[in-house]
Order: C-alpha cells, then structure tokens, then sequence
C-alpha cells in the first residue's frame, strides 16, 4: 500500500530529474519519437509507478535512465540527473558502465527468462561481480544469499540452480537480488510481475515494498497494470503515446484521474465488485511508434473530449496542487474545484456515461473504429 | 454439452535432476458447460488449468475418468471417429502473436480452413470470401481493412479477434480460452471479452474460460459459473458472482484477497487472507492439500480428504472441513 515515503536517515536514496527527454528510434520511415518530452521526478525515497499500454514507451523511458537505450534508438534531447552521478545523458564508456549495476540497479522486462539458462544464479553472480571488479566475491555471494533469504527464498539452494529449475516467481526475486547486490540505491522494475499469478504478484510486490523502505531505495516500477501500481507507488505517471499525460499522488490520480486517458483506462479495468455494466473498453487501439501523431494531442483519436485546439500544438502540463495533468479540457476545468475530491470526478464520469452507448453491438462497433 | 467426470492427468518428468519426478496435474475433475453456457477456471499458475484445457479440446490424453460431448463418451470411440466431435471444440490460447503466421495475410489463415470447410459441407468456392468476411464483421473487425493485412500490421486485440474469427471458421460448439486476454492491451482486454459474451449469446457458442485473473470471469455474462482448482482438484464452485462476492474456501479467499486494491477508489477487504506458505507442487497428498498453506487448518484437515459439496447451506459448492464467508474482495471506497 502506498505509505508516506521512508525516510531516508543516511541520505543514501537519491533523486532524479528527467527533463526534457526525448527518445527516438530510426526506422525506414525516418527517426520517430517513443519518447517525446518527458518531464519527471523521483523524488528521494519514493517508489513512482509508470503505467501505459504496450507500446507507449515505458521501457524506453527506463533504459533512458541508464542512458542504455540501444541503437537503432538513441536520446535525442533532454537530460537525466542523477544525484551523485549528474546528468546520465552526458556519461560515456567506464564511468557510464560502472554507473549502472553500482548506481542504479536494473530488473528487465521479462526478467524471468532473462537468465542464462546454462549457468548457475551463482555462477552468474560471480561474473557480474568480476566485471564490476569486486575484490571480495566472498562477500558478494554473502550478501546475496541474504537477500534472497530475504524475500522467503533457500539463498544457498537458488545460488546452486539453474533457470529451469526455478518458479517464475522465484526468478523475479532472483531478478531483484541481482539489481541490488552491488548495492544500488536506484532501483528499476521493468514489469516485475508480468505472467505471473496473483498470489505470486502480491508476494513479489510486498517485497518490492519492504526492500525498498528497508535499504533506503528510490525506485521506479514500470507496469502495464494499474493495479500494480496502485499496490506499491507513491506517485504514478500515467504514458500515452511515448508522453506522460498525468502525474501526482498514486491515491489522487485514482480517485480523481483528470485526463480522459486515465479516466478511460480506469474504466476499462476488469473489477471484482460493482456493477459491470459501467466498465467498458476504450474505442481505438493504442498508437504505435508509426501512428503517434507528430502534432497535437497524441491520445486525441481516442478522446472523447477532443476539440479544436487539440489538433495542433502540444496541451501543456498544467499542475493542479501536486499533479499535473497535459491536456486543454483539463485546463479548461481549471476554474473548478482547485482539488476536485470524489465527487467532481465521480459527476464527470456520469456525464461521459450518459452520452455512451452501451450493450455488445455496440462493443462490436467500439471494436471496428480500431482500425480508423 | 460437454461434460467431464473424474478427469485424471499425471505428467512423469524424466529429468535427471529431478529424478523421475510425478505431476499429478489433475485428480479428478468433474464439469459440465452447457450450451452458450460459461465456465471459468481460475488458479495459481501450475494447478492444471491448461491441462484441463488441452484435454477438452482434444489435444491431450488422460489417464483416467470421461468426457462426454453431447452425451457420447468419447471412451467409447476409436480415436478416427472421435476427431468430429473435438474439432466443434476449439483452442485459443494466451499469445495471439504467435497463433498467426506471420508470412500469410489474414485472408490466408482464413481462407484455408474455410476451404475445407466448404469441402466438407459441399459448399461453391464462393463461400469462402464470404464467410471470412462474415466472420471479421462478427468479431467486430472490418473485412476490408483486415484481410489483405499481414499479423504484424494489427495491433494485439486485434490479432486475437482474428485467432477467435478464424476459431469460428469450423463452427465450433466451444471455444477454450486459456489466458486469452492476458497479453491483450487493457483498454481492448474488455472489448474482447464482451466478444466471447457476445458469441456465447448470439451463436450459443460455450466458453471454458482459464484465467488467472477472477475479475475478467465476471465479464463473460452473469450466469457464469466459476470453478476454483487447487493442485489438480476442484475446491469451490458455484455462480460467478456468488463465489467472488462470498468465497467461502481458504484458498478461493487466498486467490481473490491477492487482486491488487485500487487505492483511493476501493477499500481492501476486512478479512484478507494470506496463505502461509508458498506454493509447493510436490507436497504432501492426505488430507486436505491446502491444509499446509491454510490459515485456518485443524487436525482433521490432514487427516481427511474433503470432498466438494454444498455442506453449509451456500450458494456455491466447496472442499472445506471449515467453511466461512470472509469479505476478502475490495469495496468502492466511501460507498459503503
Ligand atoms: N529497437 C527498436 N527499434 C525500433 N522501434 C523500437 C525499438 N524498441 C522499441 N521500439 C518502439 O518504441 C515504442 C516504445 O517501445 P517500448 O518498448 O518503450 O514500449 P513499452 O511501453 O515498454 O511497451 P510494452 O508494454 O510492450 O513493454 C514502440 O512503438 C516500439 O515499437
Ligand atoms: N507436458 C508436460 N510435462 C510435464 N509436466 C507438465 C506438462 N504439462 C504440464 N505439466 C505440469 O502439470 C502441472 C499443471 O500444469 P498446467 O496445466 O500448465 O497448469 P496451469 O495452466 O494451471 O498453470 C504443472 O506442475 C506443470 O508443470
Ligand atoms: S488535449 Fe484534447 S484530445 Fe487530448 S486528451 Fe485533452 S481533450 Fe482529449
Ligand atoms: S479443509 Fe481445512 S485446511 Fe483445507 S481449506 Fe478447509 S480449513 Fe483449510
Ligand atoms: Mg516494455
Ligand atoms: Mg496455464
């Protein structure tokens, strides 16, 4: 559950400030933006949750943390200050290697099959201690037994295993220790529980929770569930798009979402209690790296709420107390209610439910705009 | 109307590190789905969902217990004369990135099986084009827009309204989805599951739902049933909205109390119940098999094995010595 950040007495966690980034990908058609400047902070001791649909540029954002982006992409502007390491952009070679494992702490996507299947976790362990010169590899199996004794697992035995050998869940954790055991402070969990079940996702997650206030983390959880989110961020970035489109307090944005993006993917999340008939999926599809279009707002297709001026130029972040929302219907309402409780939200939300349709036909309609 | 009775499976693993070790997937399943009916099937990953699965639909082999397709023991078949009855049923599974090839357009993945379709019921060539463009139309995706393209060019939700569209090529009776909407974007996720409802009642199409995920279950139509299975045996069943909103066995509360809670619109569950223990596949088969995890264990528990029934007077059946409403499930916040 998201809590008021840990403090971190001995200062270790640090903070980051994303400004500005851009990524791009260079394909036949040209180099095209996953990545389209993205302003974000993790402030010191927090975990931040980035949540969007496949293909919105989450893992782009990550890597851009560790400015591993791989050719053919590359950042094309902003910067990524780190404290202790400055911007991540601007680093090269070594300093740029050394950073990442002993600085910022990485669990990929997929993570579970992103072992090598041939070697033990421990003979892994070894070579990412050696390549990171450590002299005391005694020490580094130590700690991670003790890690993933930790998070419920036999250290000794996982040391001893190969991939096969272990649960998806298992090899999560195995992920974790991996991002933490040369004593990262920064930590990124790209899709920790992906595939895996629900059991298994709220034992990983309560993990991700007690291991970060524990050993005095910042961390950034990527995910494409909302739930996820929802269970371990104290802040949330909504992307759509290759952009993020709402930020703030993880309770705020899900009691009050303020753009129709949010609005529309909280809707569209199976729930166990109240009545189905309001749930319903989005009209559309996902833009690709290909479809994102180069001007205006980029959820505009989807929007229920699109007007003219969302054609053309950019709808800027407008902060609302601790949020900040980019979208002009937003800024319009911003005459309202300064922070909106429940109840505002709750009133726009009936009024987007009115002019619906509704019922399977009508799905089978939603469906065809997919390909509009 | 399929029906399974007492449907056992175990997998003998020859892995040398193993040592021969035995799965028992499956210790005797009963269900029946009814036509257009819906039955779910949730649990942890390793319970045996997707091997009930591939052995409704005929592509895996049980050691012991039967299934029958509208009353006709599939026993009581030479395996030639069985393949009629398990081609009304048809797989689709979680990745619709992989079901289709990825060098043959949409109108090629449909058009060859239609073709034997109209082989087989002695229909002109004509058919075909029509027929795949019907299909597209009902699965909501437009024909012309679809059936020149190739997999890559659709996005995932679509991709699998085309695997289900080309499912249908065969008319099938049933359609097991297993985890078929686990690796669809969220904003689509609702949309096709709306689809399977939407067959379900305009065609009479069942639907074996696997999934591990008991929120989608409740979108498939409210008569669903829900089955709860728990290494390889049933352990609660009963009408989708009676379990989800009242479980009554520990490990249906262990499964719903894990569903992330929407903090700030939903309040988590009073009574959340947490297993005590990791899943363990290979451990002790008396008694009760949960009773190692269960919070709420006796002595009886490992004594004796609980049959599924209606002890107790709930609307759904379950496998407990000790059965109880807990309220597990998270609430709309402030609507109490
Ligand atoms: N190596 C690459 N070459 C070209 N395009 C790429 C490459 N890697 C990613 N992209 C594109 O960049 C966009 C963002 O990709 P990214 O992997 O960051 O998305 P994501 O949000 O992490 O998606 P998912 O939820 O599927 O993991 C996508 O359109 C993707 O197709
Ligand atoms: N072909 C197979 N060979 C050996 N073991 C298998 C095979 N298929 C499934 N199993 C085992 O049977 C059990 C049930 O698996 P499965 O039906 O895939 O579960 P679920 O779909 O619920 O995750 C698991 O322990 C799994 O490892
Ligand atoms: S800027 Fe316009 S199109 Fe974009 S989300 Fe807001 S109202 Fe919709
Ligand atoms: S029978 Fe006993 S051990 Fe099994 S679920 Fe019920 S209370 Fe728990
Ligand atoms: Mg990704
Ligand atoms: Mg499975």
């Amino acid at each position: 559950m998201p809590e008021t950040p840990p403090a971190t007495p001995d200062g270790r966690a640090p903070g980051v400030r994303i400004s500005g980034l851009s990524v791009v990908y260079r394909t036949p058609a040209g180099e095209l933006p996953a990545v389209s400047g993205v302003d974000l902070e993790l402030p010191p001791g927090t975990i931040t949750g980035v949540v969007g649909e496949s293909g919105s540029g989450k893992s782009t954002l990550a890597l851009s943390l560790l400015n591993a982006v791989q050719p053919p992409g590359r950042i094309s502007a902003g910067s990524v200050e780190i404290d202790g390491l400055g911007d991540v952009v601007a680093l090269r070679g070594e300093e740029l290697r050394r950073a990442r494992g002993r600085h910022v702490g990485y669990v990929f996507q997929a993570a579970q099959n992103s072992l090598n299947p041939l070697k033990t976790v421990g003979k892994q362990l070894l070579d990412l201690g050696r390549s990171h010169g450590v002299r005391d590899l005694r020490a580094l199996v130590r700690e991670a037994r003790e890690l993933l004794g930790r998070m419920g697992l036999d250290g000794a035995r996982v040391l001893d295993s190969c991939q096969h050998e272990l649960s998806g869940g298992m090899r999560q954790r195995v992920g974790i220790m991996f991002a933490l055991v040369l004593n990262a402070h920064l930590v990124v969990l790209d899709e920790p529980t992906t595939a895996l079940d629900m059991i298994t996702q709220a034992t990983i997650l309560r993990i991700v929770r007690e291991v970060h206030a524990e050993r005095g983390l910042t961390t950034l959880v990527i995910t494409h569930d909302l739930g996820v989110v929802a269970e371990v961020a104290d802040r949330l970035a909504v992307m759509y798009g290759g952009r993020v489109v709402e930020q703030g307090p993880t309770r705020d944005v899900l009691a009050d979402p303020r753009h129709p993006y949010t609005r529309g993917l909280l809707r569209a999340v199976p729930r166990l209690t109240g009545d189905i008939g309001e749930a319903r999926a989005l009209p559309g599809r996902p833009p690709t790296l290909g479809t994102i279009p180069a001007d205006g707002c980029v959820f505009r297709e989807r929007c229920p709420l699109r007007m003219d001026a969302c054609e053309t130029g950019r709808p800027p972040a407008v902060a609302y107390g601790a949020r900040s929302v980019s979208c002009h219907a937003a800024a319009e309402n911003r005459a309202g209610p300064e922070d909106g409780g429940p109840g505002t939200a709750a009133g726009d939300r009936d009024g987007e439910d009115g002019a619906e349709a509704r019922g399977g036909e009508e799905v089978a309609a939603g469906a065809r705009e997919e390909q509009a | 109307m399929i029906t399974g009775q007492g449907i056992t499976k175990t997998f003998r693993q020859r892995g040398a590190v193993l040592g021969g070790r035995e799965v028992r997937a499956l210790r005797g399943v009963d269900f029946a789905v009814g036509k257009g009916g819906a039955v779910s099937f949730i649990g942890e990953s390793g319970c045996g969902k997707t091997t009930l699965g591939r052995i409704v639909a005929g592509l895996e082999s049980h050691d012991s217990g039967e299934i029958a397709i509208d009353g006709v023991p599939m026993s009581s078949l030479r395996p030639r004369a069985r393949r009629p009855y398990f081609r009304r049923i048809q797989l689709i599974h979680q990745d619709p990135y992989s079901a289709l090839n990825p060098t043959r357009t949409i109108h090629q993945a449909l058009a060859a099986p239609l073709a034997l379709r109209a082989r087989q019921t002695g229909r002109p060539g004509s058919w075909i084009d029509e027929r795949a463009g019907e299909l597209l139309g009902l699965v909501g995706l437009d024909p012309g827009y679809v059936l020149p393209r190739y997999p890559h060019q659709l996005s995932g939700g679509m991709r699998q309204r085309v695997v289900i569209a080309r499912a249908l090529t065969v008319d099938p009776e049933m359609l097991v989805a297993d985890e078929a909407v686990s690796m669809i974007d969220v904003s689509l996720r609702l949309g096709i599951l709306a689809l399977l409802r939407d067959l379900r009642e305009r065609l009479g199409v069942s639907v074996l739902f696997i999934t591990h995920d008991v929120a989608t279950a409740r979108y498939l139509g409210d008569d669903g049933e829900l089955y709860v299975i728990y290494r390889g045996r049933v352990v609660e069943r009963g009408p989708v909205e009676a379990v989800v909103s009242g479980p009554v066995h520990p490990y249906t509360q262990s499964l719903l109390s894990a569903i992330p809670v929407l903090h700030g619109l939903e309040e988590p569950g009073a009574q959340r119940v947490v297993p005590t223990e990791p899943l363990d596949e290979g451990g002790p088969d008396a008694g009760c098999l949960f009773a190692r995890r269960c919070p709420f264990a006796t002595g009886r528990c490992t004594a004796e094995v609980p049959v599924l029934g209606a002890a107790g007077g709930f609307p759904q059946e379950h496998a407990c010595f000790h059965p109880e409403r807990r309220s597990v499930v998270a609430a709309p916040a402030g609507r109490a």
